[in-house]
């Protein structure tokens, strides 16, 4: 009887202890992946703001004379990824928990996004720092006011997963690289991307990178670019649903311009070079099928493609390129044959002489040994 | 002038008779100079031009990086490569003066005894024969060696112009001989640096340390050795043919000047075979035409409702107008579900009464309102245009009538 009593005095609170702590353990899991970091809502709830906010055309003109629109709308911010998640707007507009609100210290637009997406880096810290090494982060620190920080690509209020569809990706870079997009638009991986949603292609980022967005201005992207294709092109299973040879970046290392870039690379990355790179012949965003009349690699357009680096080149001389063949019987068969000739060739001349210098050196050691041994007998 | 200051080259003697033996003369020393020469310019070249071969191969790497880059590595193997055939053009001047002048026998033609010398051997290697063949000046293993230098060279000068000169080439072959040019400078160089390794370096270094190509004799035992015949030859005194120094003298006046206008077209030939193209553009081709920066218009946001403009006929009276421009202006923080501030611009009541600094309407002292001072401070979201302060302040100077 006692014992039961125990159990009851004992086992019921431990049990609830119990149940409390996985509670509590499985809120903290909860809070920890995005919240952590995020700071705290300072007990002003959205609905404070947006009795305000809400109402249309909210604007106040800056001393630049520009007009800072202050309306949200609700449905946008509570369909983004933060309004899902149930942040508060103070947990990004910290300074802006009482009113009146303290007055404005940015002059423009810009000035006044540029103070505000400080507020990311609070949650997004890593990302901010993957940033800090893009041409966009350092055109910003060179004094480009226009240089993209996290709102001008992800949005403020209205943030949705940025590849949702994934061909939103070049989009979103359209929105200040517009004649790249166009270009890329029309290339074999912009047309498939954005026309059928072809998700083997690359988008802007696989190539340039996400937030450490680098391209021909940090030059090492420049050099270790023919790396960046190849890491499609060498892929067997993925070349080989469209019927694309694997054997692109091998062959180009194998000539003279792959092996001088490649070591370029290994030696000094940061060096400038006028051998080519893939983009160099193939095109920069504008790369086509090699069947495509307008590609800059098939045969009726290759003299000129070299011509941009041998202007003194004539009919014949793009020939000298393999055109990412390994010399075979059909495909450039001189090549072919004297490579053939020389597996030849040299295995049977030092054959030959080996014969030679190891029969040679044995009749010296027999005669020798012969030798000492009649010295011996003498 | 004295004679000392004029020192001539003592020719070295051909026979030297040292305590205990006797050497013979095999190389003079510029033939030695040459060797080295070319010894060193056929180093240069095979290892600059092997690790450009095998350029991926780690020690490749690592020979590249301590020369100093790629660059570095063409430009060394290119003046080796000059070097060399430099040699080649002095090669073929002194060869036509030992054959032309002096009239030497053409030692190194290489004929059917070679071949017979050659089956000899391997006959006596294998225990078939007693003795070895008897050979001359140059053994068939020596004829071998020389030849082999020369049909190589050929090669490495022709696909070395085809690579260096790809432009000029591509204009009378076709294209696909570049690579093909490539390949074959390639193998050939693999064989003979092999070849030199497994034939030369056995030859003269492994099966006996051949001192000629450094002082310049072999001794009469190394002769009677590697070359019986000759060593005949020599004490018969018939080695060389009996020279009439006169007409060696005439057979000079026409050698030299012949040979110097051959040497100077060669000369050319490897000038131009230098400088014969400029193959690629040395400058960074311009970047497509592409702006980097190309902004589309931003999105237009959307456009404020209108306000209600103050129409000069307002009645400056709060149910004639005045309530109506608060309800567009400030309703949306001070209206009666938000009342920020404690104001509520709502109805005349409250606005009277202010909020929480104060009323927000004193009748007949605007500058006692709550609502002029905050607004003629400006900067005030929901900010009045000067016009409408302008009416809102006539409009409390006259007592802030209600209608």
């Amino acid at each position: 009887m006692k014992r039961k009593h125990l159990f009851i005095i004992l086992g019921i609170p431990g049990l609830a202890l119990f149940a409390l702590f996985l509670s509590l353990d499985r809120a903290a899991a909860e809070l920890e992946q995005p919240a952590s970091g995020a700071p705290l809502t300072g007990g002003v709830d959205n609905e404070t703001c947006l009795a305000c906010h809400s109402v249309p055309g909210m604007q106040m003109t800056l001393p630049s004379g520009e007009i800072l629109y202050l309306t949200v709308d609700r449905e946008t911010y509570n369909n983004s990824v933060h309004g899902k998640g149930g942040y508060a707007c103070v947990q990004c507009h910290t300074d802006l928990t009482g009113y009146p609100h303290p007055s404005l210290t940015a002059a423009t637009q810009r000035d006044f996004t540029l103070e505000l997406y400080q507020s990311c880096i609070r949650c997004h810290q890593d990302k901010y720092d993957a940033t800090l090494d893009s041409v966009h982060q350092k055109a910003l620190a060179g004094g480009n006011k226009e240089a993209a920080v996290c709102t001008d690509c992800h949005g403020a209020h209205n943030i949705t997963p940025p590849d949702e569809p994934r061909s939103r990706i070049p989009k979103t870079c359209e929105k200040c690289h517009s004649q790249i997009f166009d270009l890329y638009q029309d290339s074999v991986h912009g047309a498939a991307l954005i026309g059928e949603g072809n998700p083997d292609v690359p988008s802007c980022i696989d190539c340039h990178g996400v937030h450490n967005v680098s391209g021909p201005s940090n030059q090492p992207f420049h050099l270790y670019s023919p790396q960046i294709c190849a890491r499609c092109h060498s892929d067997q299973e993925l070349m080989a649903k469209y019927g694309i040879s694997t054997d692109v970046f091998d062959t180009y290392v194998s000539d003279f311009h792959g092996a001088t870039v490649v070591l370029f690379e290994k030696t000094a990355p940061d060096q400038e070079t006028n051998k080519p790179v893939c983009i160099d012949c193939h095109g920069v965003h504008d790369m086509r099928k090699v069947d495509d009349p307008e590609s800059r690699v098939i045969k009726e357009n290759l003299l000129v493609t070299c011509q941009r680096c041998h202007p003194d080149a004539t009919t014949n001389f793009p020939n000298a390129w393999l055109s990412h063949y390994r010399p075979s019987p059909e495909h450039y068969p001189t090549v072919y044959y004297v490579n053939l000739f020389y597996q030849i060739f040299i295995p049977t001349i030092l054959g030959g002489m080996g014969i030679f210098v190891v029969l040679d050196g044995s009749r010296r050691l027999i005669n020798r040994r012969r030798e000492r041994r009649h010295e011996r007998n003498q | 002038m004295s004679e000392t200051s004029k020192p001539k080259a003592v020719p070295e003697p051909k026979v030297l008779e040292e305590p205990g033996e006797r050497k013979y003369l095999r190389f003079t020393r510029i033939q030695r100079a040459e060797h080295w020469v070319f010894m060193a310019s056929f180093s240069i070249l095979g290892l600059t031009g092997l690790v450009q071969k095998y350029a991926s191969a780690r020690l490749s790497e690592s020979f590249i990086a301590g020369v100093g880059g790629i660059e570095n590595v063409r430009q060394i193997h290119h003046i080796a490569a000059i070097v060399m055939m430099v040699v080649v053009v002095y090669h073929l001047g002194a060869v036509g003066y030992r054959l032309f002048v002096r009239r030497v026998y053409p030692t190194m033609l290489p004929g059917m005894h070679d071949v017979r010398a050659a089956i000899q051997s391997l006959a006596y290697y294998l225990g078939l024969r007693k003795t070895r063949p008897q050979q001359g000046r140059y053994t068939f293993e020596e004829k071998a060696e020389y030849w082999a230098v020369v049909w190589g060279t050929v090669i490495m000068v022709i696909t070395g112009f085809m690579m260096w000169n790809p432009i000029a080439t591509a204009r009378f072959l076709p294209g696909e001989f570049i690579p093909a040019a490539k390949a074959a400078h390639g193998g050939e160089a693999l064989l003979a640096v092999l070849a030199i390794i497994l034939w030369h370096f056995f030859h003269v270094l492994v099966k006996t340390f051949n001192r000629s190509m450094f002082n310049g004799y072999l001794t009469e035992e190394d002769m009677l050795e590697e070359h019986p015949m000759e060593l005949a030859d020599i004490k018969a005194g018939v080695a060389e043919r009996p020279t009439d120094p006169a007409k060696v003298a005439r057979r000079r006046q026409t050698f030299f000047p012949v040979y110097a206008v051959f040497a100077g077209l060669l000369l050319l030939g490897i000038f131009a075979f230098v400088t014969f193209e400029q193959t690629a553009l040395e400058t960074i081709p311009p970047a497509d035409d592409v702006e980097v920066f190309a902004p589309l218009p931003p999105t237009p946001l959307p456009t404020p409702p209108p306000t209600s403009t103050p129409s000069a006929d307002l009645v400056l009276t709060w149910d004639g107008g005045v309530s109506e421009l608060f309800n567009s202006k400030c309703s949306a923080c001070h209206g009666s579900a938000t009342q920020l501030g404690g104001l509520n611009l709502s109805s005349y009541a409250t606005a009277l009464e202010g909020g929480d600094t104060g009323p927000g309407i004193v009748p007949g002292d605007p500058d006692a309102s709550q609502v002029i001072v905050k607004q003629a401070a400006g900067g005030h979201p929901g900010q009045l245009s000067p016009d409408e302060l302008v009416q809102i302040r006539e409009w409390i100077e006259a007592g802030a009538p209600e209608n």
